[in-house]
């Protein structure tokens, strides 16, 4: 018998269906290696944090002194810019108080008027090719609560899709971004009564940074160069968020349109991200223990 | 093993575990290629099998394992048709790794540095052929998962054979870092050299 038990073969099968076990019971909410996980993050995610944070001094000591003379030249060129932004700044600022004025005498309704944005950064990213998600830093305790069969928009700071967030914990949450195998949205063709596409990430596209789309209607007409937006259907993303332009149509199949999608935004680069979080859900959250004054939106429209 | 070496060995791992576990989520893309990224935290499980045998692979593919599914975690399409975050998928393919990699851990192979490269070779096509005959599995067992339509230049070239050359590039900074200040001292490694590894019936353990 302890001869059995020392048997490399025997401790590798033993372990492995455990974790195999495991892996099954994750897909069920509480399970407990979910817990061993989550608490094991609140011990790596600061050793994380600082290796980021020390990689990006090194980064930007680095790039300091390679690119001395050139930022010496640019902080020259930044000064006239600066005074030149700073007279037009005086102006927008005029401009936004009219802006302000009309939109409350028109009742101009803001596209996004009925979400609160929170910011967040980008803490960690895919580790292979396969099925990965993005980490950013802030959940629960930051206000973003998320109940089963919930899903939050995420999006750049230029208000591009960047994905979704599929599970909150305590200080972090889980962003399934558009290049996933498992992502999914409906979109249309940026125009007035845009035909309606399905966006959907895909696994030999995502090592080019592409996306797949599929077209409903048989007469569609897409072409290169083409502007996807999110088309509001389905419920989880509002109507109009960009999402990328078309980069290749494949017409060979006529009742099955499809066609490759760069997303506007780029995932591998980005730093911050913001999650899109409606009124009503927000409202869910009232009485939430964590939900604190902290989690205050960066940004918001007004209701 | 006295408790000093016992110290080290615990220290050297757990900073090597996070750091290269960090640096793999947080910069990815300057670990990368074609869309493929270097797996510094899989290679240094690796390694540690081949270099330190079974009890080290796989107790440090374990943790690894752990630190990839906080860090990373794996998020796949479930039975009832939605995307769900998994734990422990991480886990289990470093703990293999590790016992995998152990194998070569052997008196014929006297922890020997051109070998390490075949074993980092080696783990990782049976990783990776793995994770996609897996993947195929699972779109067969999911229908809603779709359809992974990987061509045969995609997965051998693109994905097979460039993750196993990056993860050779990765190699060499991680097997002198585990030759010259890894868990075991290099004095140690030249002392004990093949006498530790004490051959039994099916395996090979490290007597340290």
């Amino acid at each position: 018998m302890k001869k059995l038990l020392t048997a490399k073969w025997f401790i590798v099968l033993s372990v492995s269906l455990l974790l195999i076990a495991g892996i099954v019971l994750s897909f069920l909410p509480g399970s407990p290696l979910k817990g061993v996980v989550g608490l094991s993050s609140n011990a790596v995610s600061p050793a994380q944090k600082g290796v980021k944070a020390t990689g990006n001094a090194f980064s930007d000591f680095w790039a300091a002194i390679a690119d001395g003379i050139a930022i010496r030249e640019e902080n020259k060129t930044l000064k006239e810019e600066i005074a030149d932004l700073k007279y037009r700044l005086n102006q927008y600022e005029e401009a936004a108080i009219r802006y302000e004025e009309l939109k409350n005498a028109f009742h101009i309704r803001d596209t996004f008027s009925n979400y609160d944005i929170y910011g967040a950064s980008i803490l960690s990213r895919e580790a292979d090719e396969w099925f990965s998600v993005i980490r950013i830093n802030a959940g629960k305790n930051e206000g973003i609560v998320l109940e089963q069969g919930q899903s939050y928009p995420v999006v750049d700071t230029e208000m591009n899709l960047v994905g979704r967030v599929i599970e909150t914990q305590g200080s972090n949450s889980m962003v399934l971004p558009l290049l996933h195998e498992g992502f999914s949205a409906s979109g249309k063709v940026n125009e007035v009564n845009g035909a309606s596409v399905i966006v959907s990430g895909d696994a030999v596209l995502k090592k080019s940074g592409l996306c797949r789309v599929k077209a409903f209607d048989k007469g569609i007409k897409l072409e290169p160069g083409t502007v996807i937006v999110t088309s509001g259907e389905g419920g989880l993303f509002p109507d109009g968020i960009p999402i990328g332009t078309i980069v290749s149509v494949d017409y060979s199949n006529p009742t099955e349109v499809t066609a490759t999608l760069r997303p506007f935004s780029n995932i591998g680069e980005l730093e911050d991200v913001f999650v899109m979080i409606p009124f009503n859900a927000d409202d869910k959250k009232e009485g939430v223990p964590g939900a604190s004054e902290s989690s205050a939106p960066v940004a918001g429209g007004q209701g | 093993m006295d408790r000093r070496r016992l110290i080290r060995k615990i220290i050297v791992y757990a900073v090597y575990i996070l750091l290269l576990s960090s640096l793999q989520v947080s910069y990815p893309s300057r670990l990368g290629f074609l869309g493929q990224t270097a797996d510094l935290a899989f290679v240094f499980v690796v390694l540690t099998g081949y270099f330190n045998g079974f009890i080290d692979g796989a107790v440090v593919g374990l943790i690894t394992g752990i630190v990839r599914d906080c860090l990373a975690p794996i998020a796949i399409i479930g039975f009832d048709g939605t995307v769900h975050v998994t734990a422990g998928i991480g886990m289990l393919v470093m703990f293999l790794a590790g016992a995998l990699s152990s194998s070569f851990f052997t008196k014929r192979m006297h922890r020997n540095v051109p070998f390490a490269f075949v074993s980092i070779a080696f783990c990782t096509l049976v990783y990776k052929i793995g994770g996609h005959f897996l993947a195929y599995s699972w779109t067969i067992i999911i229908p809603s998962a779709g359809s992974y339509q990987l061509g045969f230049y995609e997965i051998v070239v693109r994905s097979c054979l460039l993750q196993t050359l990056l993860n050779l590039i990765a190699g060499i900074p991680l097997i002198l870092l585990m030759r010259f200040a890894g868990p075991v001292s290099l004095s140690e490694q030249r002392k004990t050299s093949d006498d530790v590894i004490m051959t039994n019936e099916d395996t090979s353990w490290l007597q340290i």
